[in-house]
């Protein structure tokens, strides 16, 4: 047997260790992101003033008073305009935040066409919730407003063009959600579990056998990224069960298990490394948490980061987990992965896991006796 | 084949400016019990951890079944089998699992682990908690699970850090059932502990080692010959007193006393009993406070006292508590 099957067995173990504890670390997984979707994913919008414009193709008394209903929200501050073309003008020089354009036979739907397109240009937080208001509203009218789909080719709008029907602050947060699971999950994984083996001795009892000893390493760090991908899917889980959607659909599923997957890799092989350093739980759990808090929060999992001041966005540029909550947001809310964000995003987290595993290996090597 | 499991040549290991194992040599014939006595930091726990190949060797040479351990390590690994100070069982797994990973790290042919599995079960009395999760085991349970798991390789050589620390006088000897029975079988024993009757006990010889050398070697009577052929006379008094005790012992019985610490010892003829009456009474006419008074045979801590002059008190554990200080203020 070769480092492969040295692994092998050792990874087997740490699951096995994970199973017998499962309905505890499960537990313990869940109740972080459980409390913050239900409680942050449903708090009330609180938005003013945004300005929209109205395309009336209807022309109807049902339209007429579906825009009305939208003035008295006093969310929005509506414009009417008369053709498409000028909305998307505004959407590009930032004058308008998100265009309605009603359809001619608004409420009904016409061969699968909905009743309202919605467009919007950034995929901030504001016109998230904007758009789940406008949506309500033309629901009330029996016109839907989820079945969007998209005439224009969303890269029209710019790099940061929006498009889509169906999202709200849950499926925001829900992805800044599972990238936090994730990344806390590797934190338990490989790095306490690291620490507690040197404690116990079970350290020093693998290392006594003859198998090589960076199978050690690799073992806690793969096992350290299964977990965190079983928690990070948890919460996706239990985004899905609040109501929040995933906009691809199914290779949307498969995106979110590659992102997370990654940012687990690149997190288990910090963390490990991070343990094979300090001898004490309490001071790596300390030093864990300095690391991963600020990086969750420059992610913009709960604000966007274009909302951050700029020397913070400048800092949120160089958070891996940046990367990882801006992908999962774009197969979530927007439904569409662009090439060029894609290359981006999952070039920076390979990048990221790269040098996290090759640090971990160098110096775990060096730091064994 | 060379006849020796172990040997040691000039072995030397320093941490630093501090050199723990400071110019051993041993030889440990194959089949023997083979004790490993000294004080708390005298550097037993560094040289098995040199022979277990977790520490690189500073200068010196250890031959393991005449393998040279730097240069053929994994198959040296094989042939060694080692039980910790700590018991290390994972109390998440259950002991077959406990056995069949150290089985798989062992490199144990996948289609005998079964079979090794369950004779190592039967052997630690364990068959019927086969499947139970060791977490809930008692100590002796734990022990016993850990030194089978010790031995799923197979091993030659078994390497036993205080085997006994920690558990009850039952579970004790029946662990020193168990290591002679594997001794029975072939299996070249080295042991450390802090009991003196256990490796008078057990082994069939014994070196002393103190600040890293070894100051004695030999069978436990051999060594009780180095404190006398007759009995001991031990006295403790204040310790103030010591000298002027000695002092009076020698003047009026032409005994020549040792002084350690306020301890006073002074080797007698075997059958002069009535000395320990008179040198109690004289003593305590001079005005010395006595605590206490004894004689006896030889005894293996007779030896340890005049061999490290520190029974089996922990000096150099202080040592390492301040070195694990230091290194606090590293800010580890």
């Amino acid at each position: 047997m070769g480092i492969t099957g040295d692994t092998y067995t050792l990874f087997k173990r740490e699951m096995l260790i994970f199973k017998s504890n499962l309905r505890t670390n499960i537990i313990r997984s869940i109740l972080f992101p459980v409390i913050l979707i239900l409680f942050f994913g449903n708090l009330g919008n609180s938005i003013k003033g945004v300005q929209i414009a109205v395309v009336n193709n209807a022309n109807n008394p049902q339209s007429i008073a579906f825009i009305n209903s939208l003035e008295s929200t006093n969310a929005f501050s509506v414009q009417g305009i008369t053709t498409m073309t000028n909305g998307i003008e505004g959407l590009r020089d930032g004058s308008l935040a998100m265009l309605v354009v009603i359809n001619p036979t608004f409420p009904h739907s016409s061969s699968g066409a909905p009743g309202v397109y919605i467009y919007y240009s950034e995929s901030s937080f504001t016109e998230l919730s904007s758009m789940s208001i406008i949506e309500s509203a033309a629901e009330k009218f029996g016109a839907s407003a989820e079945q969007v789909q998209s005439t224009v080719q969303p890269q029209s709008f710019g790099a940061s063009a929006a498009f889509g029907g169906k999202s709200s602050y849950k499926d925001f947060i829900v992805a800044g959600i599972i990238i936090m699971v994730a990344a806390f999950g590797a934190i338990f994984g490989g790095g306490i579990t690291s620490i507690m083996d040197r404690q116990l001795g079970n350290l020093k009892a693998f290392l006594i056998t003859p198998i090589n000893k960076l199978s050690i390493l690799l073992s806690k760090i793969l096992s350290g990224t299964v977990q965190a991908e079983i928690y990070g899917l948890l919460a996706l889980v239990i985004g899905l069960l609040d109501g929040a959607g995933v906009a691809m659909g199914a290779i949307g599923y498969l995106w979110i298990i590659v992102i997370a997957a990654l940012i687990s890799l690149g997190f288990s092989g910090a963390t490990t490394l991070l343990a094979s350093r300090i001898k004490r739980v309490e001071v790596y759990a300390i030093f864990a948490n300095m690391i991963t808090l600020p990086l969750w929060f420059l992610s913009g999992a709960f604000f966007p980061a274009t909302n951050f001041p700029t020397w913070l966005q400048i800092m949120s540029v160089y958070d891996p987990m940046t990367y990882a909550v801006q992908g999962i947001r774009y197969v979530m809310i927007l439904g569409y992965y662009p090439v060029s964000a894609m290359m981006v995003d999952i070039g920076v987290l390979l990048l990221f896991a790269g040098v996290m595993l090759a640090l971990s290996l160098m110096l775990f090597k060096t730091t064994i006796e | 084949m060379t006849e020796n499991a172990v040997e040691i040549k000039n072995l030397v290991k320093k941490f630093g400016d501090f050199t723990a194992v400071d110019g051993i040599n041993l030889l440990i014939k194959r089949g023997e019990i083979f004790g490993l006595l000294g004080p708390n930091g005298a550097g037993k726990t560094t040289t098995i951890n040199l022979l277990l190949g977790l520490l690189s060797i500073t200068s010196g040479k250890i031959l393991i079944n005449g393998m040279d351990i730097n240069t053929h390590k994994s198959e040296i690994k094989s042939e060694i089998g080692h039980m910790m100070q700590e018991t290390v069982v994972e109390p998440d797994l259950t002991a077959r699992q406990n056995l069949e990973l150290f089985a798989e790290l062992y490199h144990v042919p996948k289609s005998e682990i079964p079979g090794r599995v369950e004779e190592a079960l039967k052997e630690a009395q364990l068959t019927q908690f086969a499947d139970v999760k060791a977490g809930t085991f008692s100590g002796g349970m734990k022990r016993r699970l850990d030194l089978v798991q010790a031995m799923t390789q197979r091993p030659k050589i078994l390497i036993l850090d205080e085997p006994t620390t920690g558990l009850d006088v039952q579970n004790r000897v029946e662990m020193w059932d168990r290591i002679r029975e594997l001794n029975k079988r072939g299996v070249t024993i080295i042991l450390t502990t802090q009991y003196l009757e256990e490796a008078d006990a057990l082994c069939n010889r014994i070196a002393i080692i103190d600040h890293g050398k070894i100051k004695a070697i030999g069978t436990p009577s051999e060594l009780k010959k180095l404190v006398g052929s007759g009995n001991i006379l031990r006295f403790v008094v204040g310790h103030d007193q010591t000298e002027k005790a000695a002092g009076i012992l020698k003047k009026e019985f032409g005994l020549t006393p040792t002084v350690k610490n306020e301890v006073i010892t002074a080797d007698v003829g075997k059958n002069d009993w009535s000395l320990l009456a008179k040198a109690t009474e004289k003593l305590e006419h001079n005005g010395i406070s006595i605590f206490e008074v004894s004689m006896h045979l030889p005894t293996l801590d007779d030896v340890f006292i005049k061999l490290t002059g520190s029974g089996l008190r922990d000096t150099t554990g202080e040592m390492q508590t301040r070195a694990a200080a230091v290194r606090w203020g590293r800010g580890r």
